[in-house]
């Protein structure tokens, strides 16, 4: 009883400000609070349908765009941290003991260099690289001097390359995380098993499918999840980078961006944007478990 | 309600400033547990008894909380200015005076709180749209202002003091409530220095106009560019070319939602003409690509003649562009058999709002009673170098002087107002005018998308506004 009398304060705290908040959000996203006003109407379920008739185009494309981030991130940036990875620490020349490709440390440095820079900075440098060519956009002017097709209007005017743009910078800015990742996890991985596969004539492709992999399965199912989170996001890199916000017209609008424009932006609706978030909330519960389901591998002991 | 307790208060200021995201949104809302609907605070309403000196009762030893928004017109106007002739009047008053760059951002809480500021300059990227706020009941009409007597003639109210028709981007509904200060409006920029050098002249009508883009273009420059990223740059090109055509009724007929207004055809020949802009390579490359600064840096150093941009341009430009720039200002040349040739979009921007539930509303009031007197506006234009709405100003600022020469009379005046009113329509027809600029779609596409998404805010059921002239 004495004891459990510390806890108090901190369940107190966390109760009032992580688990309330999270609880007002179901509530507003049943009134019609503007985000202004001291009181409000309680209007059922109308935030949930109305959502879906999207006068303002901000949340269909907003669900259509983080799906896609959510699809296509962390497959890329697992596929690269993992080849990068191997090839860093065990796809070094055939003959010998088990390392990396020369050079292997200072590539570890260079591939985590944008961790350490802030998201701000990181959206900033990537808009003025897609900038158009005429005020100095760095790629389409590369395209343009080996005479290569290239947006004119930059990356972040294109309604086709805006997303993808926007992609690559995140798979930029997070392979080097995971590869660290990764490689700190291969290390767990006994030199023994390697040598033994090795002797035995394993090429690296089939050291890597048959004994990196599933080793490091666990390790990857976490990146998913981490990933996953990260492609929910994107909100920052969005609202830096490209026009209005989420444009041109619409083509890079993301579910944190609508919640944001109907909150705090020009939407004006605090029960809306609750609404989204309480559906962005449970459509993540769902594709967690699915996902945590879906990859569920036997352990394996080493 | 009325009055929080101090702990009551603080507790959800520490849960606002935690929670974030999306947490942030219920964290507010935390004043359900006070607050019902319509329980808001005690509001007193403010009348004017029509003396001079304190036509709103102003309670001398009340405090008054300002807030102005920190853009291009700084805040030196109101803290060295209308805020020392306030207390020069109410020495024993106590000005909160707060300057910030994001409203929205940090004055929402206190909407939700029920403590609003007194006098709150709502402008800027990050203004709350007014016409939420008077939806939610939140803004103070300010008839009574403007039925006072005027500081410096008594015999004149405040309204007769003003340029006519500079209150209607503030009117919702036939009552204001906002108080647009700054005298304001678009047109079509060049640099006189360079059109002197190329013996060059002003289009004075579009015909004109397509000749000397073909020998601008000839001369090696861009004829045009523009904020392709910030695509309401463009809505006076398009609203004022289609409306000197067919007349100020176009432009009203679109702003009151009625049905084909937009199909109507001097839009059409409006549209036709923008699009031949890109469709004849008279808009410099990369254009639909670039932000607002990219688009005045390629206008200052001269690799583009013409740019459509706000009357605030030349004064935000003073210490960029090149000495000898000389910033001239045309309304868009009107097509051929306009009837309206000289109609300029203006009207008074950078709105001051008194929130309904303001503690200190009589102090609001009279507050704004002395931005509008002969003394106030002189500050205004010394601080921040632009005209105000008062009638008969002297305009010592080149660049305004050039665009209040554009405004002849008040009839050919005008402001649009549909994509400040509806952002259900601005979300649709905004991309779409961006389209039409850069060539992408073609001006019967335009048409449709901006018919559908002016016909889908026509049913839906958003609260409607009407254009009056």
């Amino acid at each position: 009883m004495f004891v459990a009398s510390f806890l108090v304060l901190p369940v107190g705290l966390y109760l009032w400000l992580v688990i309330m908040p999270f609880i007002q959000a179901f509530q507003i996203s049943l009134t019609d609070w503007s985000g202004y006003t001291t009181g409000f109407n309680y209007i059922g379920f109308d935030n949930f349908i109305n959502m879906w008739d999207d006068p303002k185009q901000w949340v269909i494309p907003g669900f259509t765009h983080t799906g896609i981030i959510l699809l296509v991130l962390p497959v890329i940036v697992i596929a690269m941290a993992l080849f990068f990875a191997f090839m860093l620490n065990v796809g070094g020349r055939s003959q010998g003991g088990v390392s990396g490709v020369r050079g292997a440390g200072f590539y570890k440095i260079v591939y985590f260099f944008p961790q350490v820079l802030a998201t701000a900075i990181i959206a900033i440098v990537w808009a003025q690289i897609y900038k158009p060519p005429t005020t100095g956009g760095l790629l389409a002017s590369a395209l343009e001097a080996v005479g290569l097709p290239y947006p004119e209007n930059g990356f972040m005017g294109s309604t086709s390359l805006v997303l993808p743009g926007i992609i690559a910078v995140m798979v930029w800015s997070s392979v080097g995380f995971y590869l660290v990742y990764f490689s700190s996890a291969m290390a767990a991985i006994p030199q023994d098993i390697y040598e033994a596969a090795r002797i035995d004539g394993a090429s690296r492709t089939k050291t890597f499918f048959q004994i990196t992999l599933p080793l490091l399965w666990e390790s990857v199912q976490t990146a998913w999840i981490y990933l996953g989170i990260i492609a929910l996001d994107g909100f920052v890199l969005v609202f830096m980078m490209t026009p209005s916000q989420g444009g041109p017209n619409h083509s890079s609008e993301v579910i944190g961006g609508a919640i944001y424009k109907f909150a705090f932006g020009s939407g004006n609706d605090a029960g809306m944007a609750s609404a989204i978030g309480v559906v962005l909330f449970l459509a993540v519960l769902i594709l967690t478990v699915v996902s945590l389901r879906v990859t569920r591998r036997e352990r394996i002991e080493f | 309600m009325s009055n929080p307790d101090t702990s009551d208060l603080s507790r959800r200021r520490l849960l606002q400033g935690t929670a974030l995201g999306v947490a942030a949104v219920p964290a507010a809302g935390f004043l359900a547990a006070c607050a019902t609907s319509g329980g808001d605070a005690d509001s007193e309403d403010v009348t004017n008894s029509g003396d001079a000196e304190n036509p709103f009762g102003v309670d001398p030893a009340a405090p008054l909380d300002v807030v102005i928004f920190d853009g291009g017109f700084g805040d030196k106007y109101a803290t060295e200015g209308h805020q020392v002739m306030y207390n020069e009047k109410f020495p024993d008053a106590e000005i909160i005076h707060a300057t910030e760059e994001d409203i929205a951002a940090t004055q929402q809480p206190r909407f939700a709180d029920g403590d609003p500021p007194d006098v709150l300059d709502d402008s800027g990227a990050g203004k709350i749209a007014i016409d939420a706020l008077v939806n939610d009941g939140l803004l103070a009409e300010l008839t009574p202002l403007l039925e006072a007597p005027s500081i410096d003639d008594p015999n004149l109210t405040v309204q007769e003091t003003l340029v006519d028709g500079v209150l209607k981007p503030g009117i919702y509904n036939g009552k204001v409530y906002a108080l647009n200060y700054a005298m304001g409006g678009w047109a079509i920029w060049y640099d006189g220095k360079l059109f002197e050098d190329q013996g060059w002249t002003a289009p004075t009508t579009w015909d004109e106009m397509m000749a000397l883009c073909a020998e601008i273009k000839k001369a090696g420059i861009a004829p045009w560019t523009y904020a392709g990223q910030h695509p309401y740059y463009l809505w006076d090109s398009l609203y004022t070319l289609a409306a000197r055509h067919g007349g100020r009724d176009v432009s009203v007929a679109i702003d009151n939602l009625e049905p084909k207004a937009w199909e109507h055809e001097s839009v059409k020949l409006a549209a036709e003409a923008l699009y031949s802009l890109q469709d004849k390579g008279y808009v410099l490359k990369g254009t639909p690509g670039i932000n607002h600064i990219d688009s005045q840096t390629k206008f200052n150093n001269r690799e583009a003649a013409f740019l459509p941009c706000g009357s605030w341009l030349a004064n935000e430009q003073i210490d960029v562009a090149p000495d000898d720039f000389v910033y001239s200002a045309i309304g868009i040349p009107p097509l051929e058999g306009s009837v309206q040739p000289e109609l300029v979009w203006s009207s008074g921007e950078e709105p001051f709002v008194v929130p309904e539930h303001a503690k200190n509303k009589p102090g609001a009031y009279e507050y704004l009673r002395i931005m509008l007197s002969k003394e106030g506006s002189k500050i205004f234009a010394e601080k921040a170098q632009s005209p105000t709405i008062l009638k008969d100003q002297e305009i010592t600022n080149p660049p305004a002087a050039a665009l209040a020469s554009l405004v002849t009379t008040a009839e050919n005046a005008y402001r649009p107002q549909l994509a400040d009113w509806y952002i259900d329509f601005k979300e649709q027809a905004e991309p779409a005018l961006a389209e039409l600029m850069a060539g992408k779609i073609t001006p019967d596409e335009f048409i449709g998308v901006a018919q559908k998404a002016a016909d889908s805010v026509a049913k839906s059921d958003v609260e409607k506004f009407t254009q009056e002239y």
